[in-house]
């Protein structure tokens, strides 16, 4: 595993509120890592520090060790498709495209039409005009189409259909597996690219709460369910992140499962199941709302 | 209707990974990209104030040549003072606000620096400052020429100064609209760092200058001498000393924009 992209205490903070706070953490290279959290968790701000668009009030993120700041070393390898992103108002999409070979020595201009027609984007009208779906596209083509070595979503399908959606993932997918890259995708729909994530990347308030391969992160955790008494019993003892309860039967979300746990629970006659990353996400960073909501945008 | 992700991921074990390289691109492909970028839609800069330059010649000529018919005493009014082409100054004025806007913060998403971006916009200003200088000397020297495209119209030549030798008129039209072009990024700069508050801080501190220095003049009674220096250097002279000015944008332009980021304001 070879490191890419890492932080050190990093710290940004605007005009009193920090948005992000002293966050450790690194990443590997030709992975895809979900950027996960709520809207102000600081997901925004920590790819803007990441890309050289913000400067760090404290502590340092580098890509390949050096600083991305005015940095075309390791600029040029990076393009960042964020959700607000604006374009010129006399720009059409095709002209986005004439433009990106520039940027990105992999770009593949024949992928792009590929996409482009794909998610039915037409490339002749002016972006100004384009349905939120379609301007979606826009950036999803040139993310996937640029190759770039370091590709980062942010919040990337706004306004896309289930199967505009499915079709990014699946050519993200395909795409990842023929030209391995890293890639940061930041979500908040969680269960839908929760097959696609290597690493999750929890941060909530400006901290970094989960840093871990989506594998252990699934192992790790269980839902027990069955009658109460029974599901009370096998789970004793054991870090209960959740629980429902509906009539007799309770249904338990387990941290720290092992398989002795399992099997015991099983034996018991109870129903044992995966927790779906995002239930895992929720229970982890709970329900309170964050103060500095909408900061990044 | 929820989508999901395909349920495996391809287990894709690359040999031996290259490092990332990290010999950059030289200057002039990083600088080269911004300028393309820029031209991307070539209607803006280039094909549009042309359209319009041609049908505001045209309706010009059209009107001058009914007066003209019109007039009977020859030489009554021997000269139809226009100058409709100015509006081009005035359109590459808008042209930088909106490049510096709008390009700049996709320019940095794609990966640029603000470095090279703006080098970029230099280039991208000084090809359309020679260009559209080239086309209204020669247009000047043409119109001259044909004495006013035959009816006495100076749409390209109100000033004397176009009227004079091409390239004196080539040289001041570089000179200006690269003024504008300068004004216009360092007043867009304002606003992609500071936003709205930039904007009234701006204004209000350039009508105060502006004030301020008039009323200064004023008081020391200087008004002679500055009229003098406006005599002195000539309107090709004034033109070269307004490169200070164009130079002074263009640094301010970069310092603001160096520390410019998408979440300001």
């Amino acid at each position: 595993m070879t490191t890419i992209v890492e932080a050190r205490g990093l710290t940004k903070r605007y005009r009193g509120i920090t948005a992000v706070d002293g966050v450790d953490f690194q990443l590997a290279r030709n992975t895809i890592t979900g950027l996960l959290g709520r809207n102000g968790a600081g997901k925004t701000t920590l790819m803007h520090l990441l890309t050289g668009q913000e400067f760090a009030t404290h502590g340092s993120i580098t890509i390949a060790g050096e600083s991305p700041v005015e940095n075309p070393r390791v600029l040029q390898h990076t393009c960042f498709i964020k959700e607000s992103q604006r374009y010129p108002d006399d720009f059409k999409p095709k002209h986005v495209f004439a433009a990106a070979p520039g940027f990105f020595p992999n770009w593949d201009a024949d992928f792009a039409r590929e996409l482009a027609a794909e998610l039915r984007l037409p490339v002749d009208r002016r972006i100004k005009k384009l349905s939120r779906g379609q301007l979606s596209s826009v950036g999803i083509i040139v993310g996937l189409a640029s190759r770039a070595p370091i590709t980062i979503f942010d919040e990337p399908y706004l306004g896309l259909d289930a199967i505009a959606r499915q079709a990014f993932y699946d050519r993200l997918l395909a795409d990842y597996a023929a030209h391995p890259r890293t890639i940061i995708l930041s979500t908040h729909l969680i269960d839908e690219v929760a097959d696609l994530l290597e690493h999750a990347l929890v941060i909530d308030n400006g901290r970094i709460l989960i840093d871990s391969p989506v594998d252990a992160l699934r192992a790790h955790a269980a839902t027990i369910a069955g009658p109460a008494a029974a599901v009370e019993q096998a789970v004793a003892g054991l870090d209960v992140i959740h629980r429902e309860r509906l009539g007799g039967f309770v249904s338990a979300t387990v941290a720290g499962i092992t398989e002795q746990v399992t099997a015991s629970a099983r034996a018991a006659g109870l129903e044992v199941g995966p927790v779906s990353l995002q239930q895992l996400i929720i229970r982890q960073t709970g329900g309170s709302p964050t103060e500095h909501e909408e900061v990044t945008r | 209707m929820i989508a999901t992700a395909p349920s495996s991921i391809p287990a894709s074990e690359p040999a031996v990974e290259a490092p990332l390289s990290l010999a950059p691109r030289s200057l002039a492909t990083r600088v080269g990209t911004s300028v393309r970028l820029l031209f991307a839609n070539p209607w803006t800069p280039i094909y549009t104030p042309l359209l319009i330059l041609g049908i505001i010649l045209l309706m010009n000529l059209a009107i001058w040549g009914i007066v003209r018919a019109n007039i009977p005493a020859e030489g009554e009014m021997a000269e139809g003072v226009n100058g409709g082409a100015f509006f081009l100054f005035v359109y590459m004025l808008v042209v930088a606000v909106q490049s510096i806007n709008q390009a700049f913060p996709l320019a940095l998403g794609y990966g640029s620096t603000r470095r090279d971006f703006l080098l970029g916009f230099g280039v991208f200003a000084l090809i359309l400052s020679v260009g559209y200088a080239a086309i209204l000397a020669t247009a000047a020297w043409v119109e001259e020429s044909a004495g006013g495209w035959g009816i006495g119209l100076q749409f390209f030549s109100a000033d004397a100064l176009w009227r004079s030798d091409w390239p004196q008129a080539f040289g001041f039209g570089v000179l200006l609209m690269m003024l504008f072009f300068g004004i216009g990024a360092a007043t867009a700069a304002v606003y992609v760092r500071w936003r709205a508050l930039g904007m009234y801080v701006f204004w209000a501190g350039l009508v105060f200058l502006l004030i301020g220095g008039a009323a200064l003049v004023t008081l020391l009674d200087a008004w002679p001498q500055v009229g003098e220096f406006f005599v002195w250097a000539g309107v090709l002279g004034t033109a070269a000393w307004s490169l200070i000015l164009t130079a002074f944008c263009a640094l301010a332009a970069w310092l603001i924009l160096r520390r410019a980021t998408p979440s300001q304001g």
